[in-house]
């Protein structure tokens, strides 16, 4: 199936931490893009940011990937930090979830 | 000066684009009355250096006089017509020359003399650029010509000859062919998963262009053969292909023909069937009558394999066309035969992955929902796009002691996994529950079975305990069930954590009464997350308009309205696995109605008041 780019990735260094923009949507088919562009950081941050205030969307996997990266942080003892959505559709799975609160934001997880 | 102009026309004809060959000519009607006088002063005057120059060009050039004999023809031409010299070709008639070969234009309509481009210009009509086919009735040799023709005329304007350039084009027209055919049997090959009518396409697009007749036999795992398409442009002549097969032998030869291919994986190719082989072959009398009247000219057999497997074989047959297949035809058989093959070995995988995760998925649904007193109960399963994986959507419904339990849950992940996983958090809430059947209590057992997991094992899950008219429910990580009642629809319970993720966290319960007619319909996020074929979700929006709208009606109204208005939205799109469950309280005055109310209603905890219907 043929579809169009739904996802944009920024990268952006700032001293020792590393931040990713991410806009669009979060979803079984986007993650991989995201998981990529983690895989090819060359030298690993201190301080990872994923910023996701323009994520659209995220469904479970987007939360799972999100979920297993903080595992790996915690495990390799590497910060990281997230910025949550301004989209309601994107922060619901994380409201759903719990992990508006488990997971480290950076500010609150608008309600 | 005349061989300068001579060699002009010759240019003109090579350089100038097919289709604006005759616009060309038209327009320049005035110039050409003039270069052609040159040029019939330069066949008189200077025949030497005219020769020098048309003579050693590679395209064949013709000079025919009204009567269609011969005045001049350069070597190509010479050998194109197939005759040693100039000689002996101006000594034979042309309508012997014809009789030779067998023409069809490119759309295999059999051409006749008169619409040869040199003979309608004698006829004064306009001649454009002819493509031809022709097979040589003797060798079975098969050409592609470009016929490109104009008129010399005399000093009263007359047309007193005709020159005509053969461009043979061959090699370029069946590279065109063969390259159409590739990419079209190729794009059948992929576009389906039902291989047998995949099959029987490619065999449909093989005629006329590449052969006669095309067949296609598989090898079934018992190592007999089935013939699952045989294609050929006339309809009517299947009927003989028909007759043919009651006369196959029951037993294949592996020393030769589909037997050699079938059974070894060897080509098996006779470019040029005589009468003779034919009677070698046939085991009877009517069985040769049929051999000849398909007209077996040559015969193509490839192996459709995958490495040391072959799953069947690739028949070309040339006939009635004369055509002699040759290697050209050999190279593109053994292509398709090997993307077929592909395509085969990748539809039965399928299918048989399919069938799996059919089983798989099965097992870890409930064979059918119990019957629960005083309730309606009904579920839907949509299995996603992807049919041969198994999703991680499950629901389960069974009881325990005084009350019914209700789960429905989304591991995240799909296949094996997923369904490894399904089994393991069903299995531990079922077996749980025997000792302690409070929902918060249990979700808590299935995070802490999960988080011993090697790998991050995550699961949603919605799990109620309904004693009598009450709905004790928890929510992990899932969508909350909506409560459909008269009072409209409202969310139920609160949100609480994903199983298997997150470190020391906890699950409320929360209690409900359910009233007659009431429904409390749960679902995964499938449904939410369904997207239209814009990219647009399903929302929660639209499933609180779809569920208001079925208020009232049974439970299994709600769940195949729900999966309806779903299904428009998607139309096609892309879909992941779905669930949904609804449990209707019986509206007072049905049957049954009234047993729920005979009871106490208990609160969480307390002592149950009745035992479970189960």
């Amino acid at each position: 199936m043929v579809r169009q780019a739904r996802i944009a990735i920024r990268k952006q260094a700032r001293g020792a931490t590393l931040v990713l923009s991410i806009e669009g949507e979060l979803d079984i088919s986007t993650v991989p893009l995201l998981e990529q562009q983690i895989e090819t950081i060359d030298e690993s941050p201190t301080t990872l940011t994923l910023d996701l205030s323009g994520l659209t969307f995220m469904d479970s996997s987007g939360l799972r990937f999100l979920i297993e990266l903080n595992g790996r942080a915690q495990r390799e003892a590497w910060k990281l930090s997230l910025i949550p959505s301004r989209h309601e559709p994107a922060n619901l799975v994380l409201r759903i979830t719990g992990a508006d609160t488990a997971l480290p934001f950076a500010q609150q997880v608008p309600e | 000066m005349g061989l300068e102009i001579a060699t002009q026309i010759f240019r003109r004809f090579r350089e100038a684009p097919e289709d604006s060959l005759r616009h060309e000519l038209t327009e320049a009607e005035r110039e050409r009355e003039q270069l052609v006088q040159e040029l019939r002063r330069a066949l008189r005057g200077s025949e030497r250096r005219f020769e020098a120059i048309v003579g050693s060009l590679v395209d064949a050039v013709t000079i025919r006089d009204r009567e269609h004999r011969f005045l001049y023809a350069n070597r190509a031409a010479i050998a194109h017509l197939g005759f040693d010299s100039w000689e002996q070709l101006r000594e034979t008639p042309p309508a012997q020359i014809m009789k030779d070969y067998m023409v069809w234009d490119e759309h295999g309509e059999p051409i006749a003399m008169e619409d040869i481009p040199s003979v309608r210009i004698l006829r004064g009509e306009p001649a454009e650029p002819l493509l031809i086919r022709t097979v040589h009735r003797e060798t079975g040799a098969q050409r592609w010509n470009l016929l490109k023709a104009a008129p010399l005329l005399d000093e009263a304007g007359e047309v007193e000859a005709t020159i005509t350039i053969i461009e043979e084009v061959t090699e370029r027209r069946r590279a065109e062919l063969r390259e159409a055919f590739l990419a079209q049997a190729s794009a059948a090959l992929a576009a389906s998963l039902d291989y047998e009518q995949t099959l029987r396409s490619v065999a449909a697009l093989a005629v006329p262009d590449v052969a006669d007749w095309c067949a296609v036999d598989l090898l079934d795992e018992d190592g007999d053969r089935r013939t699952v398409a045989v294609a050929h442009v006339d309809p009517e002549r299947l009927s003989v292909a028909e007759a043919l097969r009651s006369h196959m032998p029951d037993r294949l030869d592996p020393e030769q023909g589909i037997g050699r291919v079938l059974l070894k994986g060897e080509v098996a190719f006779y470019p040029k069937i005589t009468d003779e082989m034919l009677v070698a072959a046939a085991l009877d009398g009517r069985h040769l009558q049929l051999l000849r009247a398909v007209g077996f000219r040559s015969v193509l057999i490839v192996p459709m394999r995958l490495g040391e497997r072959i799953l069947g074989a690739m028949t070309l047959v040339g006939a009635e066309s004369e055509r002699a297949l040759d290697r050209f035809d050999l190279e593109l058989a053994e292509q398709v035969a090997a993307r077929a093959a592909v395509a085969i070995e990748n539809s039965r995988l399928y299918s048989a992955r399919s069938s799996i995760a059919r089983t798989l998925q099965q097992s870890l649904l409930p064979e059918q929902l119990p019957e629960i007193e005083g309730y309606e109960l009904a579920s839907i399963y949509l299995p996603g796009v992807e049919t041969s994986m198994v999703g991680g959507d499950f629901y389960d419904v069974w009881a325990v002691r005084d009350s019914w339990l209700i789960v429905i849950g989304d591991v995240t992940g799909k296949g094996i996994d997923a369904a490894a996983l399904t089994a393991l958090v069903r299995h531990t809430l079922r077996t749980a529950s025997e000792f302690d059947c409070s929902p918060a209590r249990l979700l808590e057992l299935v995070d802490s079975t999960l988080k011993k997991r090697p790998v991050l094992s995550l699961c949603t899950a919605m799990c109620v305990r309904l004693r009598c008219d009450e709905a004790t429910l928890a929510v992990g990580g899932h969508p909350l069930p909506l409560l459909i009642s008269s009072e409209g629809v409202a969310e139920l319970g609160e949100h609480g954590p994903l199983l298997g993720a997150f470190p020391s966290v906890r699950w409320r319960e929360h209690a409900v009464r359910l009233e007659p007619g009431s429904t409390l319909l749960a679902y995964t996020d499938g449904i939410t997350d369904a997207q239209d074929q814009g990219d647009r979700r399903f929302g929660f929006v639209r499933l609180r308009e779809a569920v208001a709208e079925l208020r009232g009606r049974s439970a299994a109204d709600v769940v195949e309205g729900l999966a309806r208005r779903l299904a428009d939205f998607q139309a096609g799109a892309h879909t992941d696995d779905t669930a949904a469950i609804a449990l209707r309280r019986t509206p007072a005055g049905a049957a049954g109605a009234d047993h729920g109310e005979a009871h106490e209603v208990t609160r969480a905890g307390t002592a149950p008041a009745i035992a479970a219907t189960a």
